[in-house]
């Protein structure tokens, strides 16, 4: 199974789960109001 | 086919397979293994002697196993060249029980089991990537019967069956008894249009083959019903409406719907097709005595490794991407490389005939240089500057970047014939060495502190790239639609030059939020230079965060050519950011990043 992460959505602040691949760049936008401004949320 | 095996200045590799492609435009080196096919091509007539006394048996793909052939076989009757080839896995001439029949046969000694594969190694100025595509297969639409009855069939053996060269020689019956028929069907869209099941996209040429067919049937079988069901016949080319007009005038019945079942009577091997007919708004059953499957257009398997070969893109369909659909619609992001036929896209062959043209058309006015202008935004190297850690030939999409090696201190050297001038190179710079022509450092740093002179705190600054986002705010304007008059935008060739520099400054110039910009994944024409765009962006979210700053003020959209609405959109959400953005923040971001930049 892919590896999964969690991401935040820099535009409108919604949280979710996505799948992650380090060495293959996806492009990705937020389910909740479309914006690709998506970070992965790192554990500290 | 014929023309072209003939014609002196064509040189034609069957059986042959590209392996290697290295160089640029104008200078490509490429790697062909010619496979062996243990006949010489050279002296055989093919006379066919041989293949009688083969006693190897296969199904014959070109006949889509609906008749055999012999391990010495002639491809496709149109093949070119016309001679025989061995298929040496099935061959039983060289494995222990040796055969060698057919080298007996031969009166003028064509057949060599020694033959090995040899490699070609040809210089060429341009490359046309013309290898189609792939047919559908319908086995997962378990519901149409496919694997389950024979009487049901796909277009493409329809076309076998039908044809005087085929398995029937040409006189039409059913698979499973022989016998002439008086139902057909035809269901469309199979494996097209649909978003779970199959492809996404309409493959452009399934509606007018069915009409084709249904009208081949009428001339040479009157006698047999005819009936269609479609989503929506679509028959958009010059002359097209008439063919569908003229079919539907000749009795062919179109019915709208996709069935939804497809059963077989055991006893008379009858297909009996559920469909609702949304015209006439009711559930029919047909019964039928076949069934044809029009089964839509796939990108080709080994499309990935031929992307790789040439440093293609591919849209998110995985057919190759054009350089521009209007403007150049046979170039390819890689320059030199062109693209004719279904390997851009699912088309008739009027159109693939048409884009070779043009394909051929835009090789000759490259080879018809001495010389070749490029346009005037390459890097130039600082190698004052330049520490040879290689990271620009790393990140070039185009490989353009040579020769760096950072052990032996060898600095990097730019082939500029092979460079499209994305900039990601001159962005990925740690120590700023490289800049690039027209879109350079001092340039971009006097745009920035041009439109941030005064009142930067209402500025939004916008990096977008020329082909997608910018033309994306183009169409925004041309569409009217409103957004707020804060947006300042920066042009760069991609987004992919959009360096942590410019970013940086945008901000020590007091810019409360900057956008960047670009082409969506898929629609990249720098290959992949968006890639490291994002990474970059997602580099500089961390930076910003342990400098205290908030990393929201730093936003990326992805915005094709075609979205206005959402070029309008974001500007309208980016404007409700900038107005949280107080001043005390601009000041503190000033001040922190000024300390460290
Ligand atoms: C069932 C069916 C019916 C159709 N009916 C019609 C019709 O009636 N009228 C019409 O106009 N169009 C019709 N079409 C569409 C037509 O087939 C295409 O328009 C046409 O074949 C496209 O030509 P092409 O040269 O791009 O690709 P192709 O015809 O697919 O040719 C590509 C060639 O490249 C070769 N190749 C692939 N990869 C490599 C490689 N790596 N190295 C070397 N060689 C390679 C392949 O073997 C192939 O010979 C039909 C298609 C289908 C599936
Ligand atoms: S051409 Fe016709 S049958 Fe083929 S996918 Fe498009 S609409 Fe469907
Ligand atoms: S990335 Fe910059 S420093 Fe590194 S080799 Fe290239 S030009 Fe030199
Ligand atoms: S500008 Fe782009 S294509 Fe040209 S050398 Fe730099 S990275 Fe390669
Ligand atoms: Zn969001």
């Amino acid at each position: 199974m892919a590896e999964e992460a969690k991401f935040r959505c820099l535009r409108c602040g919604h949280e979710f789960i996505a799948p992650y691949d380090k060495d293959n760049p996806q492009e990705r936008s937020c389910p909740k109001c479309k914006s690709n401004s998506v970070r992965r949320a790192r554990e500290r | 086919m014929m023309d072209v095996g003939r014609h002196p200045r064509i040189k034609l590799l069957a059986y042959s397979e590209v392996e290697e492609v290295s160089g640029y435009v104008g200078n490509f080196k490429v790697k062909v293994r010619k496979k062996a096919r243990y006949v010489d091509e050279e002296e055989c007539t093919a006379c066919g002697d041989c293949v009688e006394v083969c006693p190897v048996i296969r199904p014959d793909e070109y006949q889509m196993g609906l008749s055999s052939r012999r391990a010495i076989y002639i491809p496709f009757p149109q093949g070119v060249p016309s001679s025989y080839i061995i298929n040496i896995e099935e061959c039983l001439g060289v494995q222990p029980i040796a055969c060698g029949k057919c080298a007996e046969k031969c009166d003028k000694g064509c057949i060599d089991f020694d033959m090995k594969d040899q490699i070609v190694e040809l210089e060429v100025g341009t490359i046309i990537v013309a290898v189609g595509m792939e047919v559908y297969d319908p086995t997962p639409l378990d519901e149409y019967g496919y694997t389950r009855f024979e009487n049901v069939i796909t277009t493409l053996e329809f076309e076998r069956l039908i044809d005087s060269g085929g398995p029937l020689e040409g006189h039409f019956a059913r698979p499973t008894d022989g016998k002439m028929l008086k139902r057909i069907g035809f269901i469309q869209c199979v494996g097209s249009r649909a978003e779970r099941r199959g492809n996404p996209y309409c493959s452009n040429i399934c509606c007018m083959n069915t009409v084709k067919d249904s009208l081949l049937l009428r001339d040479h079988y009157p006698e047999i019903d005819i009936t269609v069901f479609y989503l929506d016949m679509r028959a958009f080319g010059k002359g097209f409406e008439d063919l569908y007009k003229r079919s539907k005038d000749a009795g062919v019945r179109y019915v709208r719907g996709l069935p939804g079942e497809v059963k077989e009577d055991p006893q008379t091997r009858n297909l009996l097709v559920t469909v609702e007919n949304t015209t006439a708004c009711r559930l029919e059953e047909h019964e039928l005595d076949m069934l044809v499957l029009s089964v839509g257009l796939e990108p080709r398997e080994d499309s990935k490794t031929i992307q790789q070969l040439l440093s293609l893109s591919r849209t998110t369909d995985g057919f190759f991407l054009e350089s521009h659909p209007k403007l150049k619609p046979v170039d390819t992001s890689t320059r030199g490389v062109f693209l004719a036929g279904c390997a851009e896209g699912p088309k008739d062959i009027k159109e693939s005939v048409t884009q070779a043209s043009a394909a051929a058309a835009r090789a000759q006015i490259i080879l018809n240089q001495d010389k070749i202008p490029i346009e005037a935004i390459t890097p130039i190297i600082d190698y004052d500057l330049c520490n040879f850690c290689g990271r620009c030939a790393r990140v070039c999409p185009y490989g353009a970047i040579v020769d760096v090696d950072p052990k032996r201190k060898v600095p990097p050297r730019v082939i500029e014939a092979a460079c499209a001038g994305c900039g990601t190179c001159s962005a990925e710079c740690p120590v700023g060495a490289i800049t690039q022509r027209h879109f350079g450092d001092e340039q971009i740093f006097a745009q920035l502190e041009a439109m941030l002179g005064e009142r930067p705190e209402e500025k939004i600054v916008v990096f977008a790239c020329h082909w997608c986002s910018y033309a994306g705010g183009d169409m925004a304007g041309v569409s009217r639609l409103q957004y707020p008059p804060s947006a300042r935008v920066i042009r760069t060739m991609c987004s992919g030059r959009t360096g942590e520099r410019f970013i940086l400054r945008a901000f020590t110039l007091g810019a409360p939020i900057v956008l960047v910009s670009g082409c969506h994944f898929a629609d990249c024409h720098y290959i992949n230079a968006n890639r490291w765009t994002q990474r970059r962006v997602e580099r500089l979210w961390d930076r910003l965060e342990r400098a205290s700053i908030r990393p929201e003020r730093l936003q990326l959209e992805w915005i094709s050519a075609a979205e206005g609405q959402k070029f309008a959109r974001t500007m309208r959400e980016l404007e409700e950011m900038r107005k949280k953005v107080t001043p005390e923040e601009i000041e503190y971001t000033k001040q922190v990043l000024a300390e460290k930049v």
